[in-house]
């Protein structure tokens, strides 16, 4: 339990690091910037408490709006997909997998598991952009945005993916 | 009785999305320029501590005092060269009382010199962290530039931080005019390229060209007149065709800015009073 709470709050430190520190620095082609804290929901097994996961996205979330002086954007975004989350999961989930299954590269299959990250991915920036530009509306600009965004939020996320695997070979 | 408590229990997870997103929507839409509070933002004491460090380390790879240095130097360079061009002019036709004032007051400037910590250009509604704070002489409503030109407001000071009002926030507006008349019209953003802002309100009699230079109109107590805010790039008639709406290319990089200059000025501060105090003070 205790190496749970640990493992959680590592990887969220490490997500923040990466997100305040570097991409908030990106800005491809003058808007648009990688956002890649959604990727704490993929390391949530197919069993993790539904309550417990919304308050770790909502934590982070949160703690990405303190640095990046978003109020609220992060955390709401956060917030519904770890909601949604365990239902989209259970649909990839393959029917003799253990109870605690966790979703990677190797358990799921490599088109499965990036299926279920784009998507994934897909409903987090949708909701951000969505959320940023309530009184605003442009939609030419909110596409361009939120388009740009996505796609270099998904190379990073796999390149995350990648490293992880490599990192779990080698242990 | 239990049966409740069961329901409950099986819908825990609705409640606390519930609870969770009504929090985040409320910290979303609460915080608006009028809601004085920087608890949430990177103006708060922790934030804005770490974000400080982040920076040293970036000011320290790029050479961080020969970069202030220089900007500082260019910008007193540019202010007695401003100053020198108005005593010029002056010396052309007949010097009236008014140009001397305005020498006068760009003399009385003090200079805060300020480091961006924080600064995002992608979103509707940016805001700028800069590592000076009221500790250091720095209050609300005071112009911010860099060497090359307009920067924001001051909106928010805690002790050793404060909180800038970009150009780039749809919530900023700045008096400006076309360098060379007194046309003038205030100069808004509405997201999209953080190069390109937008002055409306110019009159359909106005004459001017793509290209002319914009510049601070001095009509509120926040810059004073004459500092360079960009080159006019594209001209539109506004949208109630009474006036022209003009496409200004900002001279700032904002995605890109280390080092800027606060304009403290006792005297502006003086007049903003003395008006508020004329107009009956809830004017504004």
């Amino acid at each position: 339990m205790i190496i749970e709470i640990l493992k959680r709050i590592w990887q969220i430190f490490l997500l923040l690091v990466l997100q305040v520190f570097l991409m908030n620095h990106i800005h491809i082609m003058g808007y648009g910037s990688p956002l890649v804290c959604v990727a704490l929901l993929l390391y949530f097994p197919v069993n993790a408490n539904r309550v417990l996961t919304m308050l770790w996205a909502f934590l982070l979330g949160f703690l990405v709006d303190v640095f990046s002086s978003t109020p609220g954007l992060s955390a709401a975004s956060m917030t519904l997909v770890a909601f949604l989350q365990p239902g989209w999961l259970r649909l990839w989930v393959p029917k003799d997998s253990p109870e605690d299954f966790l979703p990677d590269f190797r358990t799921m299959g490599r088109w499965n598991h990036l299926r279920y990250l784009t998507a994934l991915l897909l409903l987090h920036h949708g909701v951000y952009y969505l959320l940023e530009s309530f009184s605003f509306f442009n939609l030419t600009d909110l596409c361009m945005t939120a388009g740009i965004s996505f796609g270099f939020s998904w190379l990073s996320i796999v390149v995350l993916e990648l490293l992880r695997r490599g990192e779990k070979k080698h242990a | 009785m239990f049966a409740w408590i069961e329901w409950i229990k099986t819908h825990l997870h609705w409640l606390v999305f519930l609870l969770l997103e009504t929090a985040s929507l409320v910290m979303l839409f609460r915080f608006n320029m009028y809601h004085h509070s920087v608890w949430n933002t990177q103006a708060n004491a922790v934030a804005g501590k770490v974000l400080a460090w982040e920076n040293e380390l970036h000011s320290y790879l790029k050479m961080k005092e020969l970069n202030g240095q220089l900007v500082r130097e260019n910008l007193i360079l540019m202010h007695n060269n401003r100053v020198m061009a108005e005593e010029l002019e002056s010396l052309k036709h007949d010097t009236t009382y008014v140009e001397r004032l305005m020498a006068a007051q760009l003399d009385t400037l003090n200079h805060i010199p300020a480091r961006v910590i924080s600064n995002s250009v992608r979103m509707k509604d940016n805001l700028m962290t800069l590592d000076k704070g009221a500790a250091d002489g720095v209050r609300e409503e005071m112009g911010v530039v860099s060497g090359t030109g307009v920067v924001g407001i001051i909106y928010e000071t805690s002790p050793h931080y404060s909180l800038v009002l970009p150009v780039l926030n749809s919530n900023s507006s700045i008096s400006c005019r076309l360098r060379g008349t007194d046309f003038f019209g205030s100069l808004t953003w509405k997201g999209g390229s953080p190069l390109d802002a937008f002055l409306d309100g110019i009159p359909l009699h106005a004459r001017f060209r793509v290209g002319d230079i914009v510049e601070t109109s001095g009509h509120s107590s926040v810059f004073p007149p004459g500092i360079f805010v960009g080159k006019v790039s594209e001209v539109f008639s506004s949208q109630d065709g009474t006036s022209y709406e003009l496409k200004v290319r900002l001279s700032v990089d904002m995605a890109n800015l280390r080092d800027v200059i606060i304009i403290d000025n006792p005297d502006w501060q003086e007049i903003d009073t003395l008006q508020s105090r004329a107009m009956g003070g809830g004017l504004q």
